[in-house]
């Protein structure tokens, strides 16, 4: 009686357990693409407030899913894959937004300074000499780097 | 207007980004940080994706996280003197000085038309 009792709760605890750890997932990768999305166009929130809840929600659908209780086989691992891909993403995300902040207040120049000479590499092997820029109005602009 | 952007980029990874993105700017490459430091927008501990080793026929198959000393997003508008008119810096490098905001600012400092 007992084991068939199990087998119950282990049948029908599998499909729930795989569908809360697939939606999970399904939300985290889609909250990260609707995001990144917007990167390129400069359209990202200053405050991603809906990001963050939908990246919670998903994580919360993976730990339900998983505490469903253990389930063998195949669908056990991909539950413990899914949930596992999902909490990790999750927790990716959150984190990244922690390192949004930069150290600004260090900059040597200020409006009405003149421009500190310089010279670098140019992409077309060049040396490009600050001095160049002397009778045009030019926009100088420091970057992160390509991606 | 000239446009002039700086990076830590390697010279091949500058000219492989202007090649890929078709862009016809000036992209000056500071691996060593040189003018980064100079000018002070120097990003210790700034947040890079690379694919790392997890790449399989230069197919990426995971971003890695990784630590790099970057420029912080800066954009000074300098005029024919070499003088600087307008400064722009990000405190949270997603947000940059958008086109308009440049745009604004090279109206105000040089009069209307410009750019």
């Amino acid at each position: 009686m007992n084991t068939i009792a199990n087998t119950f709760a282990v049948t029908t605890a599998a499909p729930i357990a795989a569908y809360l750890s697939g939606a999970g997932l399904l939300v985290v990768l889609g909250t990260w693409i609707a995001y990144f999305a917007r990167v390129p166009s400069g359209k990202v929130p200053i405050r991603p407030i809906g990001s963050i809840v939908l990246q919670c929600l998903g994580m919360g659908l993976a730990v339900t899913g998983l505490l469903q209780g253990p389930i063998s086989g195949a669908v056990g691992v991909g539950v413990a894959a899914m949930a596992g891909l999902t909490l990790l993403m999750g927790a990716l995300f959150l984190w990244l937004l922690t390192q949004r902040k930069t150290p600004v207040g260090d900059l040597k120049v200020a409006v009405g300074d003149q421009i500190l000479a310089f010279s670098a590499q140019s992409a077309d092997g060049s040396t490009f000499q600050s001095g160049e820029l002397l009778g045009k109005r030019t926009l100088l602009k420091f970057f992160r780097g390509g991606w | 207007m000239t446009v002039v952007a700086l990076s830590k980029d390697t010279v091949a990874d500058a000219a492989m980004q202007r090649r890929r993105d078709g862009l016809s700017l000036t992209l000056l490459s500071d691996p060593e940080l040189k003018v980064i430091r100079q000018y002070g927008v120097e990003h210790h501990k700034a947040v890079e994706f690379s694919t790392g080793r997890f790449a399989l026929f230069g197919i990426p198959l995971a971003l890695v996280p990784s630590f790099k000393t970057m420029a912080i997003p800066t954009s000074l508008l300098v005029d024919e003197t070499g003088t600087i008119r307008w400064i722009d810096q990000a405190d949270d490098y997603r947000i940059r000085s958008s086109e308009a905001r440049v745009m604004r600012a090279i109206a105000a400092a040089f009069g209307d038309g410009a750019a």
